[in-house]
C-alpha cells in the first residue's frame, strides 16, 4: 500500500534558516510526532526509535533516517525505512523552499510504503492515521520554523487510491477503535506490574462481574438444533480448527494490477528463508495439470483457466505465486520476498468496453463475450402492434456484492504417493471433484471430498475449486504433505467471489390499457470477470423465473455474458434469478408511476393469480397466493396509515419511500438447463441420496449429500426420520458435514439453489422409509407377527417395535440390529438380504429441456416471498433510514418454523446490506475499493432493522411433503428498497437505475443526475 | 519479517487454568489462543477488528484478540468459549442463543457469546439499543441480527430469575 500526500506552508524564517533546520537530522527527527529517541550515525544518518501503533496495536520499532539529498538553500529530502509489528514501511519526506517577501514558502511531500501484515491489522484506519501523522509534523515543522507560527492552513490532503475508496457513513462502532488512537499512548500490559490504582480496581471490578455471571445457575434443557450442541460450545470442526500432523501452510502471491503481462518471477529469496518448503509458479502449474473444464461452449471453451496465473495477470489478487512453508507467518514472509516484474495491459472494467472488444482478455475467444443468445417466447412483435402504451427504459444496473461469509475459502490438501486426493475444505457442493479430477488427471475415486463446519458461504464458495487444486498441486510437491491454504479476508474481498453485476439495455415494456403488461424485450449483459469459473450459467438461471411473479406471456431476452479484468464472479445468494426479479420489478414500478396506476394496484393487475403455472418457457410455478401475501405484507406495516403520513412528511420537505418487493425462491434445479447455455454438457435433472443405517449398538444413523453451512440439516434429517420410525430424534444421529466416503454423492450433492428440504429431505424420507420396511420384517419374524400389527415406538429399553395391543411383546433396536449383524445365522434364507443399511436416491421428477426453443421445466419447487419496506432518505446527505419492514414468507408446508424463520431474516440481512451498505466497486484501472471488512461495512445489529415477519403456506403439488426450498431467499430487499427509494424520490423525477443505494453512492447519483432514463407513448 | 526468532516467555490464565509459552513477539493472542492452546472455539474473521469472531475476555473486558499481540496479555485472565461450560452445564448465555435460535453457521456465536457475556455482566437488564450498541462490533452473516436481539434478552430474563 503506497500513501502519498502534499502540502505546503509559508514561515517567517529565512530559507537559509529554514534550509539549516530542515537539512540537520538531528533537529529534524525530533519533530517527527512518532519520535521516541536517537543516536546518530554519520552525519546524515539518524538511527531512531519511533513509537508505533494503531489502536490497540503498540510498539517500538527502529528506523533508520538517511538524509539523502540536501541542496542548500533549495531542497532536501529524507528517506527513513524500518520494520513494524508483522511488516515493512518506508517514508520518503522532500522539502522545497521558496523565497516569499521575507519569509520561506516549504512546499512538501509526503510518501509511504507499507507492507505485510500491519496493512490489514490496520485496515482501513491507516489512511486516516497517517493523514493526522503528517499533520501533527507539519504543524511541529512550523513551530519549530517560525519565530511567530503562522495560521496558515496546511492540512494533508491524500491523492493515493485509498482516498478514493467509498467512505459508508455507518459503518459500525468498532471502527472506532481504530481510528482513535495516539500514538502517545502506552503499550497495553494485562499483567498487573505498571497498572495505576484506578486501572486495577477496574480491572478487579470487571472480572468479578464476570466471575459472577459465570458462576449464574443453570439447568439442563434440550436444545432445538443437533448442530448447536457443538457450535454453542465451540466445539465446531471448521477447516481452519482441522490441523493434520506435519501440515504445511500456503500463501499465495497475487498480482497487483488487473491485467498485466508477468514478465519474470525471481523465488529464490523466498525459497532461501529457512522454513519455506517449495514454490509454485504457472509455468510449473501449467505442466503438471490441464486448464479446467469451460461449461461454456466455443469458442468461450477455449478459454485456459490455470489454479495460477500463466504469463498474464486478468484481475487484481489474480495469484502468481504459491509458497508453501511450515507455518501461516513463514509463508507471508516469504510471499513478500519474490519478486515478479509486471508490464501493465490496457484494463477492461466496464461491460461496455468489454463488447467493444478494443482490448480482449483471451485471445484465443476473439471477442470478450462467453456467452450470447436469444430467449424468445410468444408473439412480441404483435404485442408491442398491440400495445394500448409503450414504455422504453434505458440502462438498469445490478450491482456487485458478495455476501462473505464471516469464514473465508479454506483447504486442507493431502496428495499423497498412492495419487490419492484428500480435499477437507468447505466447498458446498460436489462439482470441485468433476472440476479437480480432469485437472489434475486424476479419478474422481481418488479423490475425497469432505467438510464439516462450514461458516457461511451463501453460493460465494461454489467457485474457490481452482485455489483446492492449487493446494493439491502444492502437496504433491512438498511430497505429500497436508497443505492448507487459508484465504485472507483483504483476499476474499479482493477476489474471494463477488456475485456477478448485470446490465440491462433498451428495455421496451408493452401494457394495455388496463396497465397489465404484454410483452417485455431487453438486452442482458452479465460480468463475470476473468475467468468463467461457474459461469455462463447465469445466462439461463434467471429464466427459470422468467416473468417473475406476473402473467405476461410475450418476453424477448437477449441475453449476453462479457469478461472483464475484474475478479472471477461466484454464485451469490439468489444467483441470477434476483437481477432478473429486481429488473422485473424496476419495470412494474416504473409502469406503474408513468401510468398512474399505484404499486400495490399495479401489482394485483399483473401478478398470475392461479397455480400450478407454467410459464412462457416452460416453467411450472407450483402454488402460491401472491394477493393474499400482498395484503398480509401491507397489514404488517400498516400500509394505509404509511402513506398518511408519508403524504404529511412531503409536505415538510421529507422523502418517505414505501416500496413492495415480490420475489420467488426457485428450488430444485433441473440441470437440464445447462444445455441451453452448451447443448454438449452431459447434465440433465437433478437427484441427491441419504443412506440410514441401524448402527450396532441400535442407533439410527443418517448421512445427507448436502453440504450445510447453517440451514439445521441435522436437526430436519432427524425431525423426518424420527417421524418415519416413530421414535425421538434425540435416537437419531446425522452425520455433520459431507464425504464422498459416505456414499451419499450423487454428483450434483450439495447445498445450492434451495433444494434441501425438497430433495435431500425426500432422500431421508426414502430411505427412512426403507429401513422402517426392513426393520418391520426382521421384528415380524422375531416376534412372530404380521407386519401390519406392528407399531413403532420407545418402550423401557429404548425404541422398540412392539406388536399394537400388546406392549409385552416387543423386540428394541439393538436387538433388531443385533439380528442383521451379529446373528445372522439366526435368520432364515429369505430374511438375509437385510442389512438395515439402506441407501435412497430421490430423483426429481424432471424431463429434459428444448435446447432448441430454450423450453422446460428448470426448476421444481417456487418459494414466494413478498417484503414490503418504509423508508426516509435525506435528500441533503442521501441518507436512507428504514422505518417500518414486514417479510411474507410462503415456502409451503414448513419442516421448522424456527428454521425458515430464521433462513428468512437472513435473507433479508443480506438483501438490506447488499442495498444500503455493501458494494465491490473497481477503479477504472480494475483495483478493487473494497479492501477490507472496514471498507465494506457489512450490515451490523446497529444498522439492521426491526423485521416483522409472517408466513403462510402453500403447500407444493412436487415435493411428498408440500415443502419448498427456501434457503436463497430470492433478495427481496433489493427489490423493496429500490421500489421504496423510487417512490420517495419520484416526485423530483428521478428514477432509480442502480440497486445500490448507500449514501454515497445515492448522493453521486442525485447530484450527477441528467435525464431521465425513461419515455411513454401512449396510442 | 522475522531475522530473529527471538521468544518471550508469556504466562495467561486461560479459562482458569494457567499456562506458560515461549512465543514470537509478533504472536497474536487469537493465534495463541488457536494455535498454541488449540482451543479453535475462538475464530478469525476479518483481521481488521470489524467482525468480532475473535471476541474473548481479558481481565474482565470483551477484546478482540486478533488485535492484540499475546505479549500484550502477559499475566493476564482469559477466558474463552470453551470455558463458558462448567461441569458439562451450558451457561444461561448459551442455552439462550440455541433456544431462540440465534445461531446459524455458528462462526461467530463464540465471539457472539463472549460480547454478550461482557454486555450482561457490566448490565444485567439491557434495552434493545443496548444491546444493539454493545453488539455492533460483532458481525453475524446469516441470522440478520433479529434472534441474536431476543437471545441475549432471554438470557438477561434468565440471568435475573436465577
Amino acid at each position: 500500500m503506497e500513501m502519498k500526500f502534499t502540502g505546503e506552508f509559508k514561515v517567517d524564517q529565512t530559507r537559509d534558516k529554514v534550509f539549516a533546520i530542515l537539512s540537520d537530522p538531528e533537529q529534524f527527527a525530533p519533530m517527527l510526532p512518532t519520535f521516541h529517541s536517537l543516536e546518530m550515525k554519520d552525519e546524515r544518518t539518524a538511527l531512531l526509535r519511533v513509537k508505533v501503533g494503531i489502536g490497540k496495536i503498540r510498539g517500538t520499532a527502529s528506523t533508520e533516517l538517511v538524509l539523502d539529498e540536501a541542496e542548500a538553500p533549495l531542497r532536501a529530502r529524507y528517506i527513513g525505512q524500518g520494520k513494524v509489528m508483522q511488516g515493512a514501511y518506508k517514508m520518503i519526506s522532500s522539502f522545497e523552499l521558496e523565497e516569499s517577501g521575507d519569509g520561506t514558502l516549504v512546499k512538501w511531500q509526503g510518501e509511504t510504503q507499507l507492507v505485510g501484515k500491519i496493512l490489514s491489522l490496520a485496515g482501513g484506519g491507516m489512511q486516516g492515521y497517517a493523514e493526522k501523522e503528517i499533520n501533527k509534523l507539519i504543524s511541529s515543522l512550523q513551530n519549530a520554523l517560525s519565530k511567530n507560527p503562522q495560521k496558515t492552513e496546511s492540512k494533508a490532503k491524500a491523492d493515493g487510491w485509498l482516498a478514493r475508496i467509498l467512505r459508508k457513513s455507518d459503518a459500525g462502532e468498532s471502527t472506532e477503535a481504530i481510528n482513535d488512537s495516539s500514538p502517545a499512548e502506552s503499550i497495553i500490559s494485562a499483567g498487573l506490574a505498571g497498572l495505576t490504582e484506578d486501572q486495577l480496581a477496574r480491572r478487579t471490578e470487571n472480572q468479578s462481574k464476570i466471575s459472577k455471571i459465570l458462576s449464574a445457575k443453570r439447568s439442563e434443557k434440550r436444545l432445538p438444533r443437533k448442530e448447536d450442541m457443538r457450535l454453542i460450545r465451540g466445539q465446531g470442526l471448521f477447516t481452519d480448527d482441522f490441523h493434520p500432523a506435519g501440515m504445511l501452510h500456503m500463501v499465495c502471491v497475487r498480482s497487483p494490477y488487473a491485467h498485466a503481462k508477468i514478465v519474470s518471477i525471481d523465488v529464490s529469496a523466498a525459497e532461501a528463508l529457512p522454513g519455506v518448503v517449495c514454490t509454485l509458479t504457472g509455468t510449473e502449474v501449467k505442466a503438471q495439470s490441464n486448464a479446467f473444464t469451460q461449461l461454456g461452449p466455443e469458442p468461450s471453451a477455449l478459454i485456459e483457466d490455470y489454479c495460477l496465473a500463466v504469463d498474464v495477470a486478468r484481475y487484481q489478487g489474480d495469484p502468481v505465486v504459491a509458497v508453501i512453508a511450515e507455518s501461516a507467518q513463514l509463508a507471508t514472509d516469504a510471499a513478500q520476498l519474490v519478486e515478479i516484474d509486471y508490464e501493465t495491459l490496457p484494463v477492461v472494467v466496464d461491460c461496455r468496453e468489454a463488447m467493444e472488444a478494443k482490448t480482449v482478455l483471451h485471445e484465443q475467444v476473439g471477442s470478450n463475450y462467453t456467452w450470447q443468445g436469444e430467449y424468445e417466447y410468444g408473439e412480441v412483435d404483435k404485442a408491442f402492434d398491440e400495445a394500448k402504451h409503450v414504455v422504453k427504459i434505458d440502462d438498469l444496473k445490478f450491482h456487485r456484492y458478495g455476501s462473505t461469509a464471516l469464514e473465508c475459502t479454506a483447504v486442507v490438501a493431502t496428495w499423497n504417493q498412492l495419487d490419492e486426493l484428500d480435499l477437507f475444505c468447505n466447498a458446498i457442493m460436489a462439482v470441485p471433484i468433476a472440476m479437480i479430477g480432469p485437472a489434475l488427471n486424476l479419478s474422481s475415486d481418488k479423490i475425497r471430498l469432505r467438510t464439516h463446519d462450514i461458516g457461511g458461504a451463501f453460493g460465494n464458495k461454489i467457485s474457490v475449486y481452482p485455489f483446492m487444486a492449487l493446494a493439491a498441486l502444492a502437496s504433491k510437491k512438498a511430497g505429500g504433505a497436508p497443505v492448507k491454504w487459508l484465504e485472507t479476508r483483504s483476499e476474499h474481498m479482493m477476489s474471494g467471489g463477488h456475485g456477478s453485476e448485470r446490465n440491462f439495455f433498451d428495455t421496451e415494456v408493452a401494457l394495455d390499457k388496463e396497465g397489465v403488461i404484454t410483452a417485455i424485450r431487453s438486452t442482458h449483459v452479465d460480468d463475470c470477470g476473468a475467468y468463467p469459473r461457474y459461469e455462463p450459467l447465469a445466462c439461463v438461471i434467471w429464466a427459470q423465473v422468467m416473468p417473475a411473479t406476473y402473467k405476461l406471456r410475450n418476453m424477448k431476452i437477449d441475453m449476453r455474458q462479457v469478461v472483464t479484468n475484474k475478479s472471477p464472479t461466484a454464485p451469490n445468494r439468489g444467483y441470477s434469478r434476483l437481477p432478473h426479479l429486481w429488473f422485473m420489478e424496476r419495470i412494474i414500478d416504473v409502469c406503474g408511476h408513468e401510468l398512474g396506476i399505484p404499486a400495490d394496484e399495479i401489482r394485483l393487475r399483473n401478478y398470475i393469480k392461479e397455480f400450478p403455472y407454467t410459464t412462457p418457457n416452460g416453467c411450472v410455478y407450483d402454488s402460491g397466493d401472491l394477493p393474499t401475501m400482498l395484503q398480509k405484507a401491507k397489514d404488517l406495516v400498516g400500509w394505509d396509515e404509511w402513506k398518511k403520513k408519508q403524504e404529511e412528511a412531503r409536505k415538510e420537505g421529507r422523502y418517505i419511500g414505501i416500496g413492495i418487493g415480490t420475489t420467488l425462491d426457485s428450488g430444485t434445479n433441473n440441470f437440464g438447463q445447462s444445455q441451453i447455455i452448451n447443448p454438449f454438457l452431459p447434465f440433465t435433472g437433478q437427484s441427491q441420496a441419504s443412506t440410514a443405517k441401524l448402527d450396532l449398538d441400535g442407533t439410527v444413523n443418517i448421512a445427507v449429500g448436502s453440504f450445510p453451512q447453517g440451514q439445521g440439516h441435522e436437526t430436519t434429517s432427524a425431525q423426518v426420520a424420527a417421524e418415519v420410525l416413530g421414535i425421538d430424534t434425540d435416537f437419531i444421529n446425522v452425520k455433520t458435514g459431507f464425504d464422498t466416503e459416505r456414499n451419499t454423492n450423487t454428483g450434483t450433492g450439495g447445498t445450492y439453489a434451495s433444494q434441501f428440504a425438497v430433495t435431500g429431505l425426500s432422500a431421508v424420507h426414502g430411505a427412512a422409509v426403507k429401513l422402517r420396511d426392513e426393520m418391520k420384517k426382521l421384528a415380524a419374524f422375531s416376534l412372530e407377527a404380521n407386519e401390519d400389527d406392528l407399531e413403532f415406538g420407545v418402550g423401557e429399553m429404548g425404541p422398540e417395535i412392539r406388536v399394537a395391543g400388546s406392549p409385552d411383546k416387543n423386540i428394541n433396536f439393538w436387538a433388531l440390529s443385533n439380528l442383521v449383524n451379529y446373528n445372522t445365522a439366526a435368520l432364515p434364507e429369505e430374511l438375509r438380504d437385510l442389512h438395515c443399511n439402506v441407501r435412497h436416491v430421490y430423483v426429481a421428477p424432471f424431463q429434459t429441456v428444448d435446447k432448441e426453443k430454450k423450453y422446460g421445466n428448470l426448476t421444481l419447487t417456487y418459494a414466494m416471498q413478498l417484503h414490503i419496506a418504509v423508508i426516509e432518505i435525506n435528500k441533503e446527505t442521501a441518507q436512507t433510514k428504514i422505518l417500518d419492514y414486514g417479510i411474507v414468507d410462503d415456502c409451503g408446508t414448513v419442516i421448522n418454523h424456527m428454521i425458515v424463520e430464521g433462513q428468512s431474516h437472513g435473507g433479508a440481512g443480506h438483501g438490506i446490506a447488499a442495498a444500503l451498505l455493501e458494494t465491490m466497486p473497481h477503479d477504472k484501472d480494475g483495483n478493487v475499493i473494497c479492501g477490507s471488512f472496514t471498507d465494506y461495512a457489512p450490515i451490523t445489529i446497529n444498522n439492521m432493522p426491526e423485521l416483522k415477519y409472517e408466513n403462510m403456506e402453500s403447500p407444493s403439488p412436487f415435493s411428498y411433503n408440500g415443502a419448498k426450498g427456501m434457503g436463497e431467499g430470492g433478495g427481496a430487499p433489493l427489490l423493496s428498497i429500490s421500489a421504496a427509494v423510487q417512490d420517495a424520490l419520484y416526485g423530483d423525477g428521478f428514477i432509480v437505475q442502480n440497486s445500490h443505494h448507500s449514501p454515497m453512492f445515492l448522493y453521486e447519483q442525485l447530484k450527477n443526475y441528467k435525464d431521465s432514463p425513461i419515455s411513454v407513448e401512449t396510442r | 519479517m522475522s531475522d530473529a526468532k527471538e521468544t518471550i516467555e508469556v504466562e495467561i490464565t486461560v479459562n482458569g487454568k494457567s499456562v506458560r509459552r515461549e512465543v514470537e513477539p509478533r504472536l497474536l493472542l487469537v493465534e495463541f489462543i488457536r494455535e498454541n492452546l488449540q482451543l479453535t472455539g475462538t475464530h478469525v474473521g476479518c483481521d481488521t477488528s470489524y467482525c468480532g469472531a475473535c471476541t474473548i475476555i481479558l481481565n474482565g473486558e470483551a477484546i478482540k484478540s486478533c488485535t492484540l499481540l499475546a505479549v500484550q496479555a502477559d499475566g493476564g485472565e482469559v477466558l474463552t468459549v470453551e470455558g463458558l461450560e462448567q461441569d458439562g452445564q451450558l451457561h444461561p448465555l448459551q442455552q439462550a442463543f440455541s433456544e431462540c435460535h440465534g445461531l446459524q453457521c455458528g462462526y461467530c456465536t463464540p465471539g457472539m457469546l463472549m460480547s454478550s457475556l461482557a454486555l450482561l455482566a457490566e448490565n444485567p437488564d439491557p434495552s434493545v439499543k443496548d444491546i444493539r450498541k454493545r453488539l455492533a462490533g460483532n458481525v453475524c452473516r446469516c441470522t440478520g441480527y433479529q434472534n441474536i436481539i431476543k437471545s441475549v434478552q432471554s438470557a438477561a430474563k434468565a440471568l435475573q430469575e436465577g
